[in-house]
């Protein structure tokens, strides 16, 4: 009791209860990995968001000016269409930036923009330190790695969820592929591209940034212009990788989506086949 | 075994998740020896009303953190965007001015730092060059300034005040010929033939006055979108007047600038992004504090480096 490092109100009532059967559990995520994966959801919103509103004034995708308006944005054509095709929104006050007001701080805020895209891509960095020092302390690195038979795998994942919503449908059992690791293969390719992309986002946004102080970084990734291009498709990395993150977590159950608040996990059946078998 | 044995333990785990303790029952057999190798995750048994304990813990600083995001997202975003939102009040305020403003800096400190005056840019061959476009922010002003234009020295050592046509310029100084990208902060850029003479042969001519660390670069001849006149002003720090490649440019595609460009002479600055190219300078000050920036009074950077 002396040397109990928790608050006197837990280990007071440890006297008066009886002793209760223990949980088994995991250890799946370290603390400093759960921070940083929260603290991207804001960081990497305000960066796309910023992202977007700079976007805005240098259109990456141009097409041949519009003859009446003067339009030559592709996202601002995008804009029109939905205003013209999507009921309810054919009132909407301004079609060209419909984009901009939706998925941006907004057209015409550059400055605003710029300013808050550096205050983001330097927390971004600083948070990209604290996931690889999580990983690297927690030793989470090694269930991340790629591996050889990850191919076939990533396949029978693929046809699990490809045939599951008809195996519903039929009321027909449908039977998850067994691995022994922490993550299947499609989630390890996942969560190993994930953060490769925000390294290529550092890298890509540094180049187009200082392409001249950094011209060899620039260089690496096809030029000025090219780094660009670079820089905006990473964006879409993260937005392809969120929506089946978000809804797979959900469907894995509340264990899984805890797990990345509380660090442990009551699933400890598969890591105790890793060690039998290995 | 205890409780109060399993909470120190399990305080001693937090960092760890491969030391088994002997407290712990672990499940797993044996260990990878691969270095790469997945290790197995230790099954540890902890007390129920631990694990309660501790998940009300990360709970609650977890959805504390979530607070704070949205109390930074409003602090932090731009009136329009959260009115968008639906968040009318006006969340503008000094603090978050000052705030951004700080950011700003510290990516300007980076870029000073990285600033080398011996480091070159690429330079490119003719066929790589595009198009430029004329980027002047308001009307394009009225050729008529050509003829009766000067640049004036200020700030100078001599502590004269010096004025030089187009004419005495080109005869004193050697012609530096550069095929350079302009990097605009809206994102273009352009890659283009320029001619003129170095920022820092000029420099070497008239030296400025000894506290003078920055230049003060005007064009009066400048005009808003709607043709009045709206002096344009720009500071450089004389690091960057002094690198090899900084010019003041009088000539675009082997042909004299015209007006589109900033005739007869515009600063080419190729470390700095656009908006610190001046056209058309007609003064040029030497002071020894950071001079007013046009663009810097409209929220974006100072410093400029690219």
């Amino acid at each position: 009791m002396t040397n109990s490092t928790l608050p006197d109100c837990e280990a007071n009532s440890t006297s008066t209860l009886p002793e209760q059967p223990g949980v088994l559990v995991v250890r799946k995520h370290h603390l400093l990995v759960r921070c940083s994966h929260w603290l991207n959801v804001p960081i990497l919103l305000g960066l796309v968001l910023s992202g977007i509103s700079i976007y805005w004034a240098s259109p990456i995708y141009q097409d041949k000016p519009d003859p009446t308006t003067g339009n030559f944005d592709v996202a601002a054509d995008i804009g029109i269409w939905i205003c013209a095709h999507v009921p309810g929104l054919h009132h909407y006050s301004s079609p060209p930036d419909w984009i901009y007001n939706h998925m941006s701080l907004g057209p015409g805020m550059l400055a605003l923009g710029l300013r808050l895209h550096w205050f983001c891509a330097y927390l971004f960095m600083l948070n990209g330190l604290v996931y690889v020092a999580g990983l690297v302390i927690g030793g989470g690195w090694r269930a991340l790695l790629p591996r050889r038979t990850d191919l076939l795998d990533a396949l029978r994942m693929l046809r699990y969820y490809l045939g599951f919503p008809f195996a519903k449908l039929a009321r027909r059992q449908w039977l998850h592929p067994r691995f022994n690791t922490k993550y299947n293969a499609l989630q390890r390719a996942a969560y190993f591209s994930v953060p490769v992309a925000g390294l290529l986002s550092v890298a890509t946004g540094w180049a187009i940034h200082k392409p001249m102080q950094l011209h060899w970084l620039a260089a690496l990734f096809g030029g000025y212009n090219a780094a660009r291009v670079w820089h905006f498709w990473l964006m879409w990395v993260y937005i392809f990788f969120l929506v089946p993150h978000v809804i797979l977590v959900f469907a894995d159950g509340w264990d899984t989506l805890r797990s990345m608040i509380v660090g442990w996990s009551t699933r400890v059946g598969r890591s105790g086949i890793i060690a039998n078998e290995q | 075994m205890n409780n109060e044995e399993k909470h120190d333990s399990l305080q001693g785990k937090d960092t760890s998740s491969t030391g088994v303790e002997p407290e712990m029952k672990s499940v797993s057999a044996k260990k990878s020896r691969s270095f790469f190798g997945e290790r197995p995750l230790p099954a540890i048994e902890m007390a129920p009303r631990v694990l309660h304990y501790q998940s009300r813990r990360d709970f609650l600083v977890f959805g504390a953190g979530a607070l704070a995001a949205l109390a930074s997202g409003r602090f932090l975003l731009p009136q329009n965007t959260l009115t968008r939102l639906g968040v009318g009040r006006n969340t503008d305020s000094p603090a978050k001015e000052w705030f951004l403003n700080r950011a700003l800096r510290i990516d300007d400190d980076v870029a000073e730092a990285l600033y080398s005056v011996n480091r070159r840019v690429p330079t490119y061959t003719k066929s790589q060059i595009t198009p430029l476009k004329n980027n002047y922010n308001g009307t394009t002003p009225d050729p008529g300034y050509i003829s009766g234009w000067t640049l004036t020295l200020e700030g100078l050592a001599s502590g004269l005040s010096i004025s030089l046509d187009i004419r005495n310029l080109l005869a004193r100084f050697p012609v530096q010929e550069q095929i350079t990208r302009l990097v605009c902060v809206e994102g273009w850029s352009a890659i283009a033939w320029w001619a003129g003479l170095r920022f820092d042969d000029l420099l070497r001519a008239y030296s400025p006055m000894s506290q003078a660390k920055w230049a003060r670069v005007e064009s009066s001849v400048n005009l808003d979108a709607s043709g009045n006149p709206d002096p344009y002003f720009m500071s450089l720090d004389l690091e960057t007047a002094r690198h090899p490649q900084t010019l003041l440019a009088t000539h675009f595609n082997g042909q004299p600038l015209t007006v589109d460009h900033g005739a007869p002479l515009r600063l080419l600055v190729p470390v700095k992004l656009g908006l610190k190219n001046v056209k058309a300078i007609t003064k040029i000050a030497y002071v020894a504090e950071e001079p007013r920036d046009y663009w810097a009074e409209r929220g974006y950077s100072r410093y400029d480096g690219v």
